[in-house]
C-alpha cells in the first residue's frame, strides 16, 4: 500500500506537480510519518499541558538516551533499538508515577531526579556502546533521521495514531476531566461514567512512552517531549475555547512536522528532521508571544 | 428523595493519627444536615470517606427510599453529587463555562461538534445555575460564586438526590453566598439529602435539620435549637430532632422522582 502511494506521488512529481525531492521513496516516508506523528503528539500534547506534565514528558524522552544504549548493548540495532528504548521508557515512566503516587516529595523534584539518574545512566552505558557501534549513528536516533524511516515504521506508527483516535474518541473527556479536577472525576464521574483516574493516569504514561517510541525516527527521541508541549503551549496563547485548543495544536503540530521534513530538504540545509520541527515550533511560539506583547503594549 | 446514611463504628486513622474515632451515626433522608466544628476537626476527611475517597473503618451505608432494598449500597459505588471546598480551576486554559459543562457531562468527546439535544441540556444546565448569559466565558474569568454555581451545574446533570457539599460559600461574597445558599435550599426542598460542611450560626439556625459537631470524633448531634440552644430564626420544624432515625420503609415504594436537574427551572436560575 505503502509503495502504491509512492507511486501515486512519482505520478505526482512527473505531472510537476510535486517538487523532484518527492522522486525519492524515503521522502515521501518522511512525509507520511510527519503526517501521522504531529496529530498525534498534538492531541497528546493537550492533555500534557493541561496535566502540567511538560516536565515529565521531557524526562521520558531524556530516558530515550539510556533506553537506546541498553538496547544496543543487548544486541539490537544502533538504527533502530526500538525493544530497549521501548522498554526503558515505559519502566522509567511507570515507575516515577508509581513513586510520586507513594511519596511527599514534590513532583517536579522527583521528576528531577529520575532525569538526572537516567541521563546519568545512559551516559555511562554509551562508554560501553562507543565500544561496539560508532556513537554518531546514535544522532538519527536521538534527533531524528528521515533517511532511516521504514514502511513497518509507518506501519507501527499509523497502528499507534489510529489507536489513539480511538481511545480518544471514547476517553478523551474523562481523561481531561481526569487531569483538571481528579477528586471530582473520582467522585462525580464524567458523562455519566464512571472514572478510574488511576487508570487513565497510568494509561497516559504507557501512551508517552509509546509515542516517544513511535517519533523517535522523525523527531527524535530526546526532541519529543519539546513537540508533546510547544504546540499544545502555543495554541494555548491564542485560543478562545477548547475545541479551537485543541484544533489549533493539532494544526501547529502537523504544519511544524511536515515543514520541518520538507524545509531542510528543499532548502538543503544540513539540519536533522528533529531539530527543525522543534526550531520551527519554538520560532512560532516566540514569535506568538511577542505579538501578544504588542498588542498589549498597543492597547495600554 | 435523598438517601439516608447510616455510619456504623466509623473511625478514620492516617498513619498514627486518628483523625476520627468510631462512633454510630445515622441521617435522615431528604434533610440538611450540618457538619460543624473547629478547624482540623476531621469535618472534610469525614465527608470524603462518605465520598469513598479516603480509607476508613466502619461501614457507610446509604438506604434509597425511593429503589427497591437491595440496590442499597456503599458510597463508592453510586454517583453522588460532589461540592468540593475552593475548587481549583487552571485560570490559563482556553476553556469556557459550555467548554467545561460539555466535557463534564456529556460522553461524546469534547473536540467533535455538539449534538442539537446535547446543546439544548447545556442551555437548560447554565440556565438553571443562571450562567446561560456567560456561556463563552473562560474559567479564569469567572468570580468565586460563578465558579461555585457552575460546580452546581456540573453536580445537577448527575441527577443525583445525594449531595455532599464541602464550605461552599467559603470565600465568597454577600451576594453570592446568598445565590448559593438559595441552590441549597433549592435541593432540600426538592427532597435530596444534603450533607454540608457549614460554619456559618445564621445559616445553620434557619435551614439545618440536624447538626453533627465533629471534633476528633463524633461530639454532639441533633436539631439545631438542641445543640446551640436557641430557637429557630425561621418557622420550619418539620424536620424531627436528631436521632438514630432508621430510614423509613414506607418511602421505599415510593415512584421514581423526576430528576433533579428538570426539577430546576430556569426561571429560578435566572433569579440568580
Amino acid at each position: 500500500m505503502i509503495d502504491l502511494l509512492h507511486q501515486q506521488v512519482s505520478a505526482l512529481v512527473d505531472q510537476g506537480w510535486l517538487p523532484d525531492m518527492f522522486q525519492y521513496p524515503f521522502v515521501t516516508y518522511a512525509l507520511i510519518a510527519a503526517l501521522l506523528t504531529g496529530p498525534l503528539l498534538g492531541a497528546l500534547g493537550t492533555l500534557v499541558v493541561v496535566k502540567r506534565l511538560a516536565f515529565f514528558s521531557e524526562a521520558v524522552g531524556h530516558g530515550a538516551l539510556t533506553g537506546i544504549a541498553i538496547g544496543i548493548l543487548l544486541g539490537e540495532p544502533a538504527t533502530q533499538p526500538i525493544a530497549g528504548l521501548f522498554s526503558f521508557c515505559l519502566s522509567f515512566a511507570l515507575l516515577l508515577h508509581w513513586v510520586k503516587s507513594r511519596t511527599q516529595v514534590p513532583y517536579d523534584a522527583l521528576v528531577g531526579v529520575f532525569l538526572a539518574f537516567a541521563i546519568a545512566l545512559g551516559a555511562a552505558l554509551l562508554l560501553y556502546v562507543a565500544k561496539k557501534v560508532n556513537v554518531h549513528i546514535l544522532e538519527n536516533v536521538l534527533f531524528g533521521s528521515i533517511l532511516t524511516v521504514t514502511p513497518t515504521d509507518l506501519l507501527i506508527l499509523a497502528v499507534i495514531t489510529f489507536t489513539s483516535l480511538l481511545l480518544a474518541l471514547r476517553y478523551a473527556n474523562q481523561a481531561l476531566m481526569a487531569a483538571l479536577q481528579p477528586e471530582m472525576a473520582r467522585v462525580q464521574g464524567v458523562g455519566g461514567r464512571r472514572v478510574n483516574v488511576t487508570l487513565l493516569d497510568y494509561a497516559f504514561v504507557l501512551l508517552i512512552a509509546l509515542i516517544t517510541v513511535a517519533a523517535v525516527k522523525i523527531i527524535g527521541a530526546v526532541l519529543v517531549g519539546a513537540l508533546l508541549l510547544i504546540p499544545a503551549t502555543t495554541a494555548r496563547l491564542i485560543s478562545k475555547d477548547l475545541k479551537q485548543f485543541f484544533s489549533l495544536t493539532l494544526l501547529i503540530s502537523t504544519s511544524c512536522c511536515v515543514a520541518g521534513v520538507v524545509l531542510p530538504m528543499a532548502l538543503e540545509l544540513p539540519i536533522p528532521s528533529g531539530a527543525a520541527i522543534v526550531l520551527l515550533a519554538s520560532g512560532l511560539f516566540l514569535s506568538i508571544v511577542l505579538l501578544n506583547q504588542l498588542k498589549l503594549l498597543k492597547t495600554a | 428523595m435523598g438517601p439516608a446514611i447510616t455510619l456504623k463504628q466509623f473511625s478514620l486513622t492516617i498513619g498514627d493519627n486518628t483523625l476520627l474515632k468510631p462512633f454510630d451515626l445515622t441521617l435522615a433522608a431528604g434533610k440538611l444536615h450540618l457538619l460543624t466544628g473547629p478547624n482540623g476537626a476531621g469535618k472534610s476527611s469525614l465527608l470524603k470517606s462518605i465520598l469513598g475517597l479516603m480509607p476508613h473503618s466502619g461501614e457507610v451505608t446509604l438506604h434509597w427510599p425511593s429503589v427497591p432494598e437491595e440496590k442499597e449500597t456503599h458510597a463508592g459505588l453510586i454517583i453522588p453529587a460532589y461540592i468540593p471546598q475552593l475548587a481549583t480551576f487552571d485560570a490559563t486554559l482556553p476553556m469556557t463555562i459550555e467548554d467545561y459543562l460539555y466535557a463534564s457531562t456529556q460522553s461524546r468527546a469534547f473536540f467533535r461538534k455538539k449534538t442539537p439535544a446535547q446543546q439544548l441540556q447545556l442551555n437548560q444546565l447554565m440556565q438553571q445555575v443562571g450562567l446561560a448569559d456567560k456561556a463563552q466565558r473562560k474559567l479564569g474569568q469567572l468570580s468565586g460564586g460563578e465558579r461555585q454555581r457552575l460546580l452546581f451545574a456540573r453536580a445537577l446533570a448527575q441527577n443525583s438526590s445525594f449531595w455532599l457539599l464541602d464550605e461552599p460559600m467559603t470565600g465568597l461574597d454577600q451576594q453570592a453566598q446568598q445565590q448559593i445558599e438559595s441552590m441549597i435550599l433549592r435541593l432540600k426542598k426538592h427532597g435530596c439529602t444534603l450533607i454540608m460542611v457549614h460554619h456559618d450560626h445564621d445559616f445553620v439556625r434557619r435551614h439545618a435539620d440536624n447538626v453533627v459537631v465533629i471534633n476528633g470524633g463524633l461530639e454532639a448531634w441533633g436539631s439545631p435549637e438542641k445543640i446551640y440552644g436557641l430557637p429557630r430564626i425561621t418557622v420550619d420544624l418539620s424536620a424531627p430532632a436528631y436521632s438514630t432515625v432508621e430510614p423509613p420503609a414506607t418511602t421505599r415504594a415510593a415512584s421514581v422522582q423526576q430528576p433533579i436537574s428538570q426539577q430546576f427551572t430556569a426561571a429560578e436560575g435566572a433569579a440568580l
